[in-house]
C-alpha cells in the first residue's frame, strides 16, 4: 500500500506516517511533499507507478496550501478515487466545509491520537 | 468575572496541556510565581490575522529542544538536526492553532500563519500589540515560555 503525507512539518510527516503503520496499514512506500504544488508533482511523476491508496495533507502550508492543492488535483484529474483525509490545526468550519467540496474525505485535527489517525483512516480503505 | 487576560492564559494552559498529552505523551505544567529566566535561544513564531491579531512565540533551549523533538519522534535527535527547529515550529502550531480554536466567534474567524523558527533568542524582542502576557511551562523537568500578544 502507497501513501502521500503533505506537511510543510518534516516532524509531523513522521508523526503521521508512524501512525498510519500504528494503525495497522502496511505501506510498501510512503511519498512525501512539504507544499501542494510538491504533492501535484508528486503525483504527475508517479501516474504510471503502482496505485496510491491514500492521501493525507495538511492545510496550513507555504507555496501552495491544502485546500489549493484539492482543487489543483480535482482540475487536473490526479489520484481520482484516492481518499484525502486533511490533517490541520484548522478546525474552523469554513475551511472543513471548502475541503470537503475539494473532494476531501477525512478531517483529522492537531493534535492527534494514533487511534483518532486510525478511525479516520481506516474505514476509507475499506471502501477504496 | 475573569478578565480578558485572565481567559487568554486559561486558554493557553488549556492548549499546551492538550498538546503534549495527546502528541507526546507528558504532562506539561504551567509555572506559577518567580521562575528563572529561560534559556530561549530557539524561537518560533506564528502570526494570527483578521478578526485576532496578533503572535504566539515559542522559546526554548536547545537541549528542551532535543528532548521535545525527541518525544515527538520518538527517536533520539543528533545534536544541530534541523528536526529539532522543525520540532519547536510544530510545537508552537498546534499551541496557537489550539488557543485560537478555543476562541468564542467572531474572534475565531482569524488565519494563522506558518510557523517561523529562528535561533536569535528573544533578545531585543518588542511586542508591537495591546495586551502581551508571557507564561512559563514545564514538562519532566525542561522548561519554555510562549508569549502571546494581540
Amino acid at each position: 500500500m502507497r501513501a502521500l503525507i503533505i506537511d510543510d512539518s518534516a516532524v509531523m510527516r513522521k508523526v503521521i506516517e508512524r501512525a498510519l503503520r500504528q494503525a495497522g496499514l502496511e505501506l510498501s512506500e510512503v511519498l512525501q511533499a512539504s507544499n501542494g504544488e510538491e504533492a501535484l508533482q508528486t503525483l504527475r511523476d508517479n501516474q504510471g507507478s503502482g496505485a496510491l491508496a491514500l492521501i493525507l495533507s495538511d492545510i496550513n502550508m507555504p507555496v501552495m496550501d491544502g485546500l489549493q492543492f484539492l482543487e489543483a488535483r480535482k482540475q487536473e484529474n490526479l489520484a481520482q478515487g484516492v481518499p484525502v483525509v486533511m490533517i490541520t490545526t484548522e478546525g474552523n468550519e469554513s475551511f472543513v466545509l471548502r475541503a470537503i467540496a475539494a473532494g476531501a474525505q477525512g478531517y483529522i485535527c492537531k493534535p492527534f491520537t494514533a487511534e483518532q489517525v486510525k478511525a479516520r483512516v481506516l474505514p476509507l480503505m475499506r471502501v477504496a | 468575572m475573569p478578565n480578558a487576560q485572565d481567559e487568554a492564559v486559561t486558554r493557553l494552559d488549556s492548549a499546551v496541556a492538550e498538546v503534549f498529552e495527546t502528541m507526546l505523551a507528558r504532562s506539561c505544567d504551567p509555572l506559577e510565581g518567580e521562575v528563572d529566566t529561560v534559556e530561549g535561544r530557539i524561537v518560533a513564531r506564528i502570526q494570527f490575522t483578521g478578526a485576532v491579531d496578533g503572535e504566539c512565540l515559542l522559546y526554548a533551549s536547545q537541549a528542551t529542544a532535543s528532548v521535545t523533538a525527541e518525544a515527538l519522534l520518538g527517536t533520539p535527535s543528533e545534536p544541530h538536526d534541523p528536526m529539532v527547529d522543525d520540532a519547536i515550529g510544530e510545537l508552537c502550531n498546534m499551541i496557537a492553532g489550539g488557543w485560537k480554536s478555543k476562541l468564542a466567534s467572531p474572534d475565531s474567524n482569524c488565519v494563522i500563519s506558518t510557523p517561523a523558527v529562528t535561533r536569535d533568542g528573544l533578545e531585543g524582542y518588542q511586542a508591537r500589540f495591546g495586551t502581551k502576557f508571557s507564561r512559563k511551562y514545564s514538562f519532566q523537568g525542561n522548561v519554555f515560555g510562549v508569549v502571546l500578544a494581540f
